[in-house]
């Protein structure tokens, strides 16, 4: 119905004027760093290409998702799910691509689990016999898997796990069996509704060769089982699963619970035994201590073949513990180069916003022109710039982890094994600090918008609180900064025994240095030139996370402090050394590259800087007492990240407009690439809200809500 | 709702030590008097007051809180809608006060439409009305005949009122004014109960008489029928759409198509238009105006210490009850270890637990200040007439108390939303995975605090009021006229000392530890001073500084508050010995944590010495957080939040956290109740029902 307000215009000057200007204004060319950026696999073109046929889908669109219930949200994101799995087959999609259109729209898939864990922990941990029968089964998603691993009581730690599989040797079968209530699996996607089998770790219990009636546990082990009716799609007898409720976010996932009574596996439809060899997952939790490296294996024969379980234990080294580091730094390094797309769509609305939105008039000024846009405040600058060089610094750092991945795998193939450990440690801290980097990012970005960040229509409402999930997944991040500074005392101690011998590895003459500069005290006072030097800010990185390392390894090496008393110095040192090593990596991209162009190289370079002295400036006192940077040139951190950021800002909308998010993507009044905020969210507002079409009945005394329906308030207590 | 679960799970019992368990045991090991702390911290009267309230809502149905995270936007707001009209039923009824109806709205826990009627409406129609409006439209809005909400912010203009763009025309012809929305960024935007429910707006449009404008001024306009409740004609209003919280608030948006409205309809207590001659009269006490709004931050902080206090309530218990890993040096056939055991565990909460003793002593500090100043106020024959500038630097830094304390409360509104708001975040992700559900109890809470970051003042902005009046208190010290307040007396001492350096002994001294803060506030006033006056840097580069300027004097003044609660009489009579000593090491983890993490400025102010500082860090703060972890379960207990007010599965006063959770799934869970089929070549998406998607 048109009504007056669609002659209204925002006030001068619009979106779309400040958009054109601030565009005008850099002589950044974003295609070439768009391209720089994301077209090395093809990311780029794939976009373009799958986006509209995205887009035509009634179904995808995302006008009224932030209004359904959670049941009808659910039911959304699988009739989502489904058709985007048939669109599969009918565009003849690979992977890369149906991932392209899941990205695009953005739901959290709830097959998440049947199409990554499912599969890869049966191809990665089940035995030939058994591949052979569960592979084409699920990649034909004729069975639709879960993994359930995590239980109500326990997460982490794997083996802790209350689970019970007894091996009834009389019946040839396995029971599972949840002893108390906190046995309860939990947390474990695609399970709550959706999948009717799973992958269940649970505690293997075998009868013990002397006293058959005594039963022995060997550990956590994963099984194959089915849990749903194939035809009702209902739980099976002693099964109870359902859907553990609303979440933060991660509102399209069938989170479950599921409980088991004495639950026998029915051997006729499982030709081959379930129980195979190692859980990948959990060693990163195992590794914390040498002592849980030594694997659990389990060797049996088909209980149909034979019908007996060869009751043999054997103590082995994991077959390949190389490939099982290795997925795991893929898998992660995969997330920090997620990490870096969804912290650029987050920046990408807040630069593009506080560019549009103008607010006061600058103090010193005339007081005549507009307001000032709030992209000039120092103030929104310092919330919203370092973040946008955090993107650019997690995507160098995503590249060289990939690398190191790919370096680390020849070397294992060859038989060297050296690399290892150390390419450990970096993805814990790694993953840690940048998802935690990107997490705050969206928040900050989000809070720096003012009050139309917390509407819905900033687009980052969805986005923050899936992502939010990300700090406690593959590895809480308190948890694993552990291992970096298990992994940084042990190096010290190493290098302590012999600090005149030549270095092993990088680290390893690092330490040594440092400790011989230590011996001669007063000797070299020397700290770096951080404001003229970019090598020296690398320098001063990596002496604050040694210096700190070495403090670690007095602390518990010589004078023996107890282990969770150092957690929190522990922590702090996991961060410097994971900050050491992405202001080292984004120095050599920038250093070794040889293609970019003129005004993007200084730009970068500059972006590189205003990371660095950020981040240095928050922990200034660290880089004092290391001796890395002295008090003056400390002092004078803050106004030198105030003039990078100056420098900047008038090549930040291409900054953002160069990572290439489409709008569609971003689904954000304020972040779109127009600059039409306004008309945007007083369209959404006013056309798109359901709420508008409902009358409200206001009296008190009267229980009527909807006006005129007579409800009387009944049709509302009985959603209850 | 599904079906309960087969009686084998309903006879399954969590893995022990019991949760029950664990929290008796928690209890047994510290002797705080909770019940005594309760009382000093909210009076007996309020405790009481709480529990009958408590008992009376608890049983009526429509205050069930069970789908609050299942219902859609629209149900939910009509639900909310429910809870309102019951609320003032009940109100009625039992002829609750003020202070009754905002316990019992805490207690239900969210925001409802009924929510800026009761509060910004009601107070501006009051503060701002002639007793010809008092009747008018107060006396209806109090028995609810009339609802109205406060519209003030735009589409394109929050903070900055005077950027507003609505207008508001005096008409000399026919003695009325035109309000009217010259653009789409003038539409009214944000504004609470507005959406859906109100029928009545104050309106907040830029005066123009005869061409000339006299700035924002409150005008009341009908934007609804009474009868049919449509919006009247040449008024648009809505609600503005689901948000990352506050949703049972309908936010709504207003433009006006020139819309004639009475004379009598401009709020005239302070300011008016003369009927006859035209002309417009002048703000009469514009002091008093400033005063409801330093209530309004003193409440914000006070509050923020409540907020808090639901986050640290449920991340404390919690983690009391979860247990994971087993310590790294302890004895291998021990259990696991409670996770609050941790260090890391514990410097996350501890001193979260600090600072909400130390946001509510300081709240409750701010009031003691607004109440004493108004009796000076209406005390003293010749009231400050100087007009309002942009903030206090415009005002004499003289004996006005007045500035003192809007200065130190705007800072602290800041500071204190915004340790609030992000400590529940830091409490959320304490509790690991479980944290992230909304039985948690704390995502939703977090969601629906967001906003306090962001109104009466982006923190951000308001800093820089605080700079403001520190770099006038600042000059005036240096001109040797410094004014007799505490801001003046600090700075004085910094100049006294500044030659000879400071001396701290902030590791054994309590009171030089708020002398370390009181001198990095003053060290960092005289260096933005330099700036802006010795090197006449742009009032704009500077803004980073005066945000951390303010930040530092806003931690000064919690820091000082705390330590003046601690070591008054009255805390001294309220409590035993040793919970006295408890409060102490409060102060001290609190002050020390917060100097731990600005760890640069103590140093490069000379307040602290880097040896100092690393003691800090390696070994006064390990050894606050080993004192007071015994203890840490009765001190949230001592904050006496009612089960029922937390709506959390893992904050439960009797640790029952797993029976809860897995109840809440398995029975409250309507998503339970949709039985899917899988296969994505198979249109239909559920098995129980027709294969019709609702989109």
């Amino acid at each position: 119905m048109p009504d007056f307000t669609d002659n209204l215009r925002p006030s001068q000057p619009d979106g779309p004027t400040t958009l054109a200007r601030e565009r005008r204004q850099s002589n950044i060319a974003t295609e070439e760093l768009g391209h720089h950026l994301l077209a090395s696999d093809g990311f780029l073109e794939r976009q373009a290409r799958i986006l509209p046929i995205i887009q035509q889908e009634p179904l995808f669109s995302k006008d009224q998702q932030q209004n359904l219930s959670r049941p009808e949200r659910f039911k959304l994101g699988v009739a989502r799910a489904k058709l985007l799995r048939r669109m599969r087959d009918t565009h003849r999609w690979s992977y890369l691509e149906y991932q392209m259109a899941e990205y695009l729209v953005d739901d959290v898939s709830p097959y998440f689990l049947h199409m990554e864990m499912f599969i890869t922990t049966i191809r990665e941990q089940a035995s030939d016999e058994q591949q052979a029968y569960w592979l084409p089964l699920t990649k034909s998603w004729k069975i639709i898997g879960a993994y359930a691993q995590t239980e109500l009581g326990h997460g982490s730690n794997v083996r802790g796990l209350e689970l019970e599989a007894r091996w009834d040797s009389r019946t040839k079968e396995f029971v599972l069996h949840s002893p108390t209530l906190t046995a309860s699996k939990w947390w474990n996607g695609s399970l709550g509704r959706l999948a009717n089998h799973a992958i269940v770790v649970a505690q293997l219990l075998l009868p013990d060769p002397g006293s058959p009636d005594i039963y022995v546990s060997h550990g956590p082990h994963p099984f194959i089982v089915q849990v749903r009716d194939m035809k009702t799609h209902q739980p099976l007898n002693g099964i109870v699963v359902g859907d553990i409720g609303p979440k933060y976010g991660y509102i399209t996932m069938d989170n479950a619970y599921m409980l088991f009574d004495q639950f026998r596996f029915v051997t006729r439809l499982y030709p081959y035994c379930h129980v195979t060899h190692y859980i990948y997952r959990s060693l990163d939790y195992l590794s914390i201590t040498p002592r849980y490296s030594g694997l659990f294996g389990l060797v049996c024969n088909s209980p149909v073949q034979g019908q007996v379980i060869t009751l043999t234990r054997i103590y082995t080294k994991p077959e390949k513990p190389a490939l099982i580091y290795g997925s795991l730094t893929y898998v992660r390094s995969n997330m920090v180069h997620r990490a870096r797309l969804v912290l650029a769509r987050a920046v990408t609305v807040a630069v593009r916003y506080s560019s549009v939105r103008r607010q006061f008039q600058d103090r010193d000024g005339d007081k005549k022109g507009p307001e000032m846009s709030v992209l000039d405040y120092p103030t929104v600058q310092i919330r919203i710039l370092p973040l946008l060089a955090t993107t650019y610094a997690l995507h160098y750092t995503g590249l060289a982890m990939q690398t190191v991945y790919k370096n680390a795998r020849q070397d294992i193939e060859k038989g060297n094994f050296n690399s290892l450990a150390h390419m450990h440690s970096m993805s814990s801290g790694l993953k840690s600090l940048c998802t935690i980097l990107a997490t705050d990012g969206i928040e900050t970005c989000r809070r720096a918008m003012g009050g139309h960040g917390f509407g819905g229509g900033s687009g980052l409402i969805q986005v923050n609180n899936d992502y939010l999930s990300k700090p406690t997944v593959e590895g809480d991040n308190w948890m694993i900064t552990q291992q970096v500074a298990a992994y940084l005392i042990k190096k010290m101690t190493a290098a302590a025994e012999s600090p005149d011998t030549a270095g092993a590895d990088e680290t390893d003459a690092r330490f040594k240095e440092f400790i011989r500069n230590k011996r001669c005290l007063g000797s070299e006072k020397r700290t770096y030139d951080i404001l003229n030097s970019d090598l020296d800010v690398v320098k001063s990185f990596e002496l604050r996370a040694t210096a700190m390392a070495y403090d670690a390894y007095e602390q518990r090496v010589m004078k023996k402090q107890n282990w969770n008393s150092l957690l929190i110095q522990l922590h702090k040192l996991s961060r410097a050394q994971s900050e050491s090593i992405i202001v080292a990596t984004f120095f050599d991209a920038l250093s070794n590259d040889k293609t970019l162009s003129t005004p993007i190289k200084s730009v970068l370079w500059d972006c590189f800087r205003l990371f660095a002295l950020y981040s240095m400036e928050n922990e200034s006192f660290e880089f004092f007492r290391s001796n890395a940077v002295s008090q003056a040139d400390l002092n004078a951190l803050a106004s030198r990240v105030q003039d990078l950021m100056a420098r900047i800002r008038p090549h930040a909308v291409k900054l953002v407009d160069s990572w290439m998010v489409p709008d569609y993507l971003l689904d954000s009044a304020l972040g779109r690439y127009d600059g039409r905020v306004y008309e945007d969210l007083f369209n959404r507002a006013h056309r798109l809200n359901p709420l508008n079409r409902i009358t409200f009945n206001p009296n008190y005394w009267e229980d009527e809500i909807v006006k005129g329906s007579g409800d009387n308030g009944g049709g509302i207590l009985s959603k209850l | 709702m599904p079906a309960p679960p087969p009686n084998w799970v309903k006879a399954l019992k969590p893995s022990g030590p019991q949760g029950s368990e664990l929290l008796q045991q928690e209890r047994a090991q510290s002797n705080v008097d909770v019940e005594r702390l309760s009382e000093l911290l909210h009076t007996k009267e309020t405790l009481e007051r709480r529990a009958s309230l408590l008992a009376l809502l608890q049983p009526e149905k429509v205050f069930d809180k069970s789908q609050n995270h299942t219902l859609g936007r629209v149900e939910r707001l009509q639900r909310s809608l429910a809870k309102a009209k019951r609320l003032q039923q009940l109100a009625e009824e039992h002829k609750w006060s003020m202070t009754e109806l905002h316990a019992a709205n805490d207690l239900i826990g969210e925001p409802t439409p009924y929510g800026l009627h009761a509060s910004m409406f009601l107070v501006t129609l009051r503060e701002q009305g002639t007793p010809e409006q008092h009747k008018l439209f107060l006396e209806r809005a109090e028995k609810y005949e009339i609802i109205g909400c406060y519209a003030q912010t735009e589409l394109g203009h929050g903070s900055n009122v005077r950027g507003l763009e609505t207008t508001a025309t005096w008409n000399s012809d026919d003695k009325t004014f035109t309000i009217n929305s010259p653009t789409l960024t003038a539409s009214k935007w944000w504004i609470g109960s507005l959406g859906r429910t109100a029928n009545h707006a104050v309106v907040m449009a830029q005066l123009f008489i005869d061409g000339k404008n006299y700035g924002p001024h409150p005008f009341v306009v009908q934007v609804r029928d009474l009868e049919t409740h449509q919006p009247l004609d040449n008024a648009y209003v809505g609600d503005i759409g689901p948000k990352f919280g506050y949703n049972t608030m309908d936010n709504g948006f207003l433009l006006f198509n020139n819309v004639k409205i009475p004379h009598v309809n401009m709020l005239a207590r302070f300011c008016q238009v003369d009927k006859e001659t035209n002309h417009y009269a002048k703000p009469a006490m514009p002091s008093l105006v400033f005063g409801t709004m330093t209530w309004v931050r003193a409440n914000i902080v006070l509050d923020a210490g409540g907020v808090l206090a639901r986050g640290v309530t449920i991340a404390t218990r919690y983690c009391a009850v979860r247990r994971q890993f087993q310590d790294r040096d302890a004895d291998p056939h021990a259990g696991e270890t409670q996770v609050l055991n941790y260090k890391m565990v514990q410097v996350r909460l501890l001193p979260l637990l600090a600072s909400m003793y130390a946001l509510h002593f300081t709240g409750r500090g701010m009031m003691r200040l607004y109440e004493e100043n108004q009796s000076r106020m209406k005390a003293a024959s010749s009231p400050d007439q100087e007009s309002r500038g942009a903030g206090p630097e415009q005002l004499r830094a003289g004996a006005n108390l007045l500035a003192d304390l809007h200065a130190t409360s705007c800072g602290l509104k800041a500071l204190a939303s915004t340790t609030a708001g992000e400590g529940l975040e830091v409490c959320r992700r304490a509790c690991g995975g479980h944290g992230y559900s909304s039985y948690s109890g704390i995502g939703p809470a977090y969601a629906d605090y967001l906003p306090t970051l962001t109104w009466e003042g982006d923190n951000y902005m308001l800093t820089q009021q605080v700079a403001r009046y520190l770099l006038k208190s600042a000059r005036a010290v240096l001109a040797g006229k410094p004014a007799g307040n505490d801001t003046s007396q600090i700075l004085q001492a910094y100049l006294d000392r500044r030659d000879k350096g400071a001396s701290f002994d902030v590791l054994d001294e309590d009171k030089d530890i708020v002398a370390a803060f009181a001198w990095r506030t003053a060290h960092l006033t005289f260096e933005a001073l330099k700036h802006r006056d010795a090197e006449q840097r742009s009032w704009n580069s500077l803004l980073v500084d005066f945000w951390r300027l303010s930040t530092a004097h806003s931690q000064y003044l919690m820091v000082k508050n705390f330590y003046e609660a601690v070591s008054s009489p009255q805390l001294s009579a309220a409590l035993d010995p040793e919970t006295k000593g408890l409060m102490h090491q409060l102060f001290r983890l609190f002050s020390l944590h917060t100097l731990e993490r600005e760890a640069a400025e103590f140093f490069s102010s000379g307040a602290v010495t880097v040896r100092q500082i690393t003691l800090t860090r390696t070994t006064a703060v390990l050894k606050l957080l080993d004192e007071i972890r015994p203890h840490a379960v009765r001190l949230v207990d001592a904050w006496a939040i009612p089960d029922w007010q937390l709506d959390s599965s893992l904050g439960r006063y009797d640790g029952k956290v797993y029976e809860d959770l897995f109840r809440r799934a398995s029975e409250e869970n309507p998503v339970n109740d949709l039985v899917f089929d899988p296969y994505p070549w198979n249109s239909a998406l559920l098995k129980n029902e027709p294969a019709k998607s609702k989109l």
